[in-house]
Parts: C-alpha cells; sequence; structure tokens
C-alpha cells in the first residue's frame, strides 16, 4: 500500500466520525456540558474560598480536562461494530490508518472541549493573569493529542466488550497520569517564573511513544489478522 | 509446568521464605529507624517481583502474538496475576513503613512509590480488561497489546514522577536507600531469592490452574458443540406443549 | 488503482478466484471445519447448503480472509490467507452477512460514498448504484431512520459500486421482499459477468438453486459434493 493511499485513508475516515459526531453531537453536546458541570460542582464541594479557588482553577480544568476529556476520545459514536469493522478490513483499510484517523478526529474535538471549558474555568475560579499564559495553549494541545491517542487505543482495546464503557476509563486514568502531571507542572512553573522545557518535553515524548506504539499495535490488534 | 517440579519448588519456596525470615529478624536494626527498616524485606522483594512479573507479562504477550501460544497468554495472565498482588504488597507495606518514618503513609514526593501506585491500577485494569473477554483468541490479542503499551508507560510514569520529585525536594525526611550494612544487604538478598521462588511457585501453580480452566471451558464447548452437530433437530412443540 | 474489470492477476492467469486444501478449523479443541478442499474458478457460483451450525459461516469468513485456517491452506484472489499479500487482495472480496455495516448517523448515500472513497472506486457511481437496487428517492436518509429490508439493499448497492472478484453471500434472500430478492440475482449475475466468482451460503437451497452452477453440504464440518444443480 503506498502513501498517498495512507493518508487518504486518514482523511476519510477522520471525515466520516466528524460527519457522524457532527450529527449525534455525542462530544459538543453531552460530554462538553458535562464538564462544564464538573467545573461547578467542584467550589460548592471545597467550599467558596476566592484565594483558594484561584489556586486551584488551572489544576480543576486538567483534571476535569482528563477524566471528562477521555469521554470524548472513546465516545460510543465513533466505536465501530463487528460488521463494520469487517466491512473496513475487506475494503483494504489499513488498521494503522484507522488509529490515526480516528484519533485525528478525537483531537479536534478534545481542543473544542478544551476550549469552551478554557473560559467557564476562567470565569467560575478567576485564577488570574498567569505569566506566560500563551504556552498554556501548547500545553493544551498537547494534553488533547495525548488524551486522543491513550483514549483511541483504550477504545480499540475495549472495542465491543460489554463493560466498554466502565472498563475504558479505567485502563486511561492511570495511563494518562504522566499527561496531567506534565501539564499541571506547566502551570506550576509559568507561575514561578521557572523552565517549562522539561515539561514540555516530557508532553511530547509521551504523545510521541503512545502514537509509535498505537501505529505498531494497530495490525496486530485486528482480529482477521491472524 | 510438571506438577512434580511445582512441588519442588514449593517446598524450596518454603525453605527459603523460613531462612529469609530467620535472617531478617537477626539482621541488626538501623541506626536512624532501629526495626522499623526491617519492613524493607518484605517491601523491596515484593517491588522488585511487581517489575519482574510484569516483565514476564510483557515477554508472554509478546511471544503470543509471535506464536499464538495459548501457553505464553497463560503465563502473561498469571504473572499480571502474582503481580497484583505483590504489587499491592508493596504499596501497604511501604505505607506502613512511611508512616513512623515520614510521619505520613503516603508521601507525593517518593517516585517509587507514585510510580508503584499508578503501576497497580494500569494492571488491575489488565485484569479487568481479561475478565471482559470471553473469547480465547481475543482476549489473549488484546491483553497482549495492554500488556504492552503497560510496560513502556511504566518508565515514562517513574521518569515524570522522579522529574516531579527532584522540583520539589525537601519533603521527605529520611531517603528509604540510605546506605546499607554488609548484613543488611545479605539478609535483603536472600529475602530477594526467597521471593522469587515464591513467584515461581505462584505463577506456577496459577498457570497450571489457567490451563484446567481452559480445558474445561473446552470440555463445555465441544460438550455443547456435539448437542448442535448432531442436529439442531427440528423443534418439538407438540411434545414439549403435551407435557405441561 | 484504476478499478477496471480484470485488475487481479488471478482472473487474467487462470488462477483459481479462491482455492481450499485440507482445511480445517478449530475454536480451541473444538473441531468446527475438517479437511475441506474446494476450489473456484472464475465465472462460478457455488452454493454451500448445511443445517445451522454446521460450519457456513466459519467457512465464509474464511474465503473472506477473516479468519485464518488453523490446519491446511487456503488463498484468496491469488494471495495466500495469512500472507502480507492478501491486504491488497482483500478489496477485490465482499461479504454481505446477516448484519448490514452502515453507520447509523450518515444517510444512504453518505455510507455508500465513504465505503466508495476507502475501495478507491469512483464516487460518482453512488447515485446510479442506489437508483439500480430502487432507494434513488430514499438516498438522504439516515441508515438509522431506514428499515432493516432497505439496509439490506444498500448491501447491494455496496456490490454493484466496488465491483468485487469474489462475492460471498450468507442467507442472502433472507429479510428480503420478492422484489429485494431479484437483487440477488442481479448481483450474481453481475459479478459473474464480470468473470467473478460467487459463494451462497444458505439453509433452505429452494432459492438459491436456479442461480448456482455446483452445490456442496456442509454437515459436522465436512464439505461434501453435491454435483451439479438440477
Amino acid at each position: 500500500m503506498n502513501g498517498q493511499t495512507f493518508w487518504r485513508q486518514v482523511k476519510e475516515i477522520a471525515r466520516k466520525d466528524l460527519l457522524i459526531e457532527g450529527r449525534a453531537g455525542e462530544a459538543l453536546f453531552i460530554t462538553i456540558p458535562f464538564g462544564a458541570v464538573a467545573l461547578m460542582l467542584i467550589p460548592l464541594a471545597i467550599g467558596t474560598d476566592k484565594p483558594l479557588l484561584a489556586q486551584v482553577g488551572p489544576g480543576m480544568f486538567l483534571a476535569v480536562a482528563l477524566l471528562f476529556g477521555m469521554l470524548v476520545a472513546f465516545r460510543q459514536t465513533a466505536a465501530d461494530s463487528t460488521p463494520q469493522r469487517e466491512l473496513l478490513t475487506l475494503l483494504g483499510t489499513d488498521p494503522a490508518a484507522q488509529f490515526v484517523g480516528r484519533m485525528a478526529t478525537s483531537t479536534l474535538l478534545l481542543l473544542v472541549f478544551e476550549a469552551v471549558l478554557a473560559p467557564v474555568t476562567i470565569i467560575l475560579y478567576n485564577p488570574g493573569r498567569i505569566p506566560g499564559w500563551p504556552w498554556l495553549l501548547l500545553v493544551m494541545f498537547l494534553l488533547a493529542l495525548g488524551l486522543s491517542l491513550v483514549g483511541t487505543l483504550a477504545g480499540s482495546v475495549t472495542a465491543g466488550l460489554r463493560t466498554r464503557n466502565t472498563l475504558t476509563p479505567l485502563l486511561v486514568a492511570p495511563l494518562s497520569m504522566p499527561l496531567l502531571l506534565a501539564s499541571a507542572q506547566v502551570v506550576e512553573a509559568l507561575r514561578e517564573e521557572a523552565s517549562i522545557l522539561l515539561w514540555i518535553a516530557l508532553l511530547a515524548t509521551m504523545n510521541l511513544a503512545i502514537a509509535v506504539i498505537g501505529v505498531l499495535t494497530a495490525r496486530p490488534l485486528e482480529e482477521s489478522s491472524r | 509446568m510438571r506438577k512434580r517440579s511445582l512441588i519442588v519448588i514449593n517446598l524450596l519456596a518454603v525453605l527459603a521464605i523460613g531462612t529469609g525470615f530467620t535472617f531478617a529478624v537477626l539482621a541488626p536494626s538501623e541506626r536512624t529507624q532501629g526495626d522499623f527498616a526491617k519492613i524493607m524485606f518484605v517491601h523491596v522483594p515484593s517491588a522488585w517481583l511487581a517489575f519482574l512479573a510484569f516483565g514476564v507479562t510483557l515477554v508472554g504477550g509478546v511471544v503470543w502474538l509471535v506464536k499464538k501460544s495459548p501457553l505464553a497468554d497463560r503465563i502473561a495472565a498469571s504473572s499480571a496475576e502474582v503481580g497484583v498482588f505483590f504489587t499491592g504488597l508493596a504499596l501497604v507495606t511501604g505505607m506502613i513503613w512511611g508512616y513512623p518514618v515520614w510521619g505520613t503513609f503516603w508521601d507525593w514526593g517518593d517516585a517509587r512509590m507514585m510510580s508503584t501506585a499508578i503501576m497497580f491500577f494500569v494492571y488491575v485494569g489488565y485484569l479487568a480488561l481479561r475478565r471482559s473477554i470471553p473469547d480465547p483468541e481475543t482476549r489473549a490479542r488484546r491483553s497482549a497489546v495492554l500488556g504492552i503499551i503497560a510496560f513502556v508507560q511504566v518508565p515514562l510514569v517513574y521518569f515524570s514522577v522522579t522529574l516531579f520529585r527532584t522540583l520539589h525536594q525537601g519533603t521527605t525526611v529520611v531517603r528509604p536507600d540510605a546506605p546499607i550494612d554488609p548484613e543488611f544487604l545479605r539478609a535483603l538478598m536472600i529475602n530477594l531469592g526467597a521471593f522469587t521462588l515464591v513467584y515461581l511457585a505462584f505463577t506456577g501453580w496459577r498457570t497450571r490452574l489457567a490451563r484446567m480452566e481452559d480445558e474445561l471451558e473446552e470440555a463445555e464447548a465441544v460438550s455443547d458443540f456435539e448437542i448442535a452437530g448432531s442436529g439442531i433437530t427440528a423443534p418439538r412443540l407438540g411434545e414439549v406443549t403435551g407435557d405441561v | 488503482m484504476a478499478r477496471g474489470d480484470l485488475h487481479f492477476p488471478a482472473v487474467k492467469e487462470g488462477v483459481p478466484i479462491a482455492a481450499l486444501s485440507g482445511v480445517g478449523v478449530r475454536f480451541g479443541r473444538m473441531p468446527v471445519l475438517r479437511g475441506v478442499d474446494l476450489r473456484i474458478d472464475p465465472g462460478e457460483v457455488v452454493g454451500i447448503v448445511g443445517p445451522n451450525g454446521s460450519g457456513k459461516s466459519t467457512l465464509l469468513r474464511i474465503l473472506a480472509t477473516l479468519l485464518k485456517p488453523t490446519e491446511g491452506s487456503a488463498s484468496v484472489l491469488g494471495a495466500h490467507v495469512g500472507s502480507n499479500g492478501i491486504l491488497a487482495a482483500r478489496s477485490g472480496i465482499a461479504l454481505l452477512g446477516h448484519h448490514p455495516g452502515l453507520w447509523a448517523e450518515l444517510t444512504l448515500e453518505e455510507n455508500l460514498t465513504f465505503i466508495a472513497r476507502m475501495a478507491g472506486a469512483p464516487t460518482d457511481g453512488v447515485a446510479t448504484a442506489l437508483e439500480q437496487v430502487g432507494l434513488g428517492g430514499a438516498k438522504q436518509r439516515r441508515a438509522d431512520h431506514s428499515s432493516h429490508g432497505m439496509q439490506r439493499r444498500v448491501e447491494f448497492a455496496r456490490v454493484l459500486l466496488i465491483k468485487p472478484q469474489l462475492l460471498l453471500l450468507d442467507e442472502a434472500h433472507a429479510g428480503l421482499d420478492r422484489a429485494a430478492q431479484k437483487l440477488v440475482n442481479v448481483t450474481v449475475s453481475d459479478v459473474r459477468r464480470r468473470a467473478g466468482a460467487v459463494v451462497l451460503v444458505s439453509h433452505e437451497p429452494d432459492r438459491m438453486l436456479p442461480l448456482v452452477d455446483r452445490t456442496y453440504h456442509l454437515e459436522g464440518g465436512s464439505l461434501l459434493p453435491n454435483g451439479p444443480a438440477s
């Protein structure tokens, strides 16, 4: 299979997944409001101490982005049934193209998710101006990418299982811990005006490692490849 | 593994644990921590076995993907189960050790403790995945892949937490790996060996049990098949309703 | 790759479309197929009859390259099942099973357009294919708003669109109304005309008998020839 065909398949799969999300609205109209509600619940649980909320605001954003964002990555409407998977196989689809295409759509949706939740966090928690905040945009992108990589990978491991909806978060949450830690440390380093280079490098390494695993395991994961 | 060799390993493990325990009791008290440090004889071997066990799970998964041998999958599964047990033991003993020494059960700054906890949950997820997949082939395939992801993740977790820790120095009171007395070290090594034998015994028995489970499952499947094969015959509704 | 009629080397060189030799399948220790030999040449239509649980679907999945045999060897469209070459051969195979593989939120037309693009077939045939199966007026309908019968028709449109060399039909007539049953005949003769081959599998042979060149009987995992169809 030549490279052009691979990327064309990636494009078609990403397009199809976007179209489906546009119709079903699972991420946009269900998960995003759910995440916003979660951001509202936390101040009610820990008390409305303004300096405290300003302090924990970015961290709460990251935790909610991780816990709810993963729901975007393995949303039900992007899960293929067995006949659909078999059809894709017989159309000559490269499993790696499927992984990349699906992951691309999830990253895009996660960016939208973050773009909505970030202002909600600022309004509710009033974290103040963080020096060098434009760096956080890069962090948000790397977080979205990493989360969609882990989520897509875990989603293909749990595809078609009855316990899929409860099992996938259990797999994704511990595996994406370095993403959360590194993102949170960038916020802290920016506040203390320290270097963020190591943490950005860690985020990038993490993304790269999972991307490589995802592409390499795509074919062995395909049931019919035996 | 043969039943006879398993029994031999069992006996050796029991002997070794007894020896290890004796050496642990006789080892001198540590200078700053006193007898508290002796929990190290359980804690350190447990943590070491956790890594060994998950390494074996990784290898078993890779071997399955290449050779599709059911034995490799059974070993991978058994080793993960034993590994989760030892990871839990390492965490609990770590917390028990931490309380008198650090003054807290949990130290957020300790890279090993944090990464061990994450590893525990990753492999709890691995076991949950196995339980969720009824078809043996699909189960072996997917858990092999998850075993690979999980094992690649462990160093990343460890590195990130170490990095986290080095930037937040000064939270812990005593480093658990302060210079070790040679007598202490000898006792630790004996316990490491003893625990490794325990690991072999546990994993061996568990693998054997897994084979028996598979055989039972197959026997049931074959008997179902024979009923179906000799023909799902025409339904005899008349006779059934006649009985009612 | 242009989707001409004869782009698979197997067809050009007179190599069989599919060849199974000594194929056996076990799930664990449970034998499902044993010692199956089968050769299907270009232009042939083969029927396989057998009761529920006799291994028909398993045999079809082997021919579809979705399952690798435990014993024996299978090659489809000139490529060995289990080798890397099979990835390219797969786009010449179509399997129509019990459940249509359609994406619920997409319209029937979008489903087919996606399928065509993934297979590298021209998308301008989508509208024609939908007309041919009698869904010209329903192409804007979402798949989840379409009846099962309509979804089955889309499956036949898919075959007309991507022009497979090997068509595998699992209980093709089930769940279709009388008008739609003609689609089976239309697609089968379309594939035959292009020197492809068709395998029909059914537990009720009556309706497929007029279509096939020869039939086999599958029972207890063994394939027995019935000779040419009457």
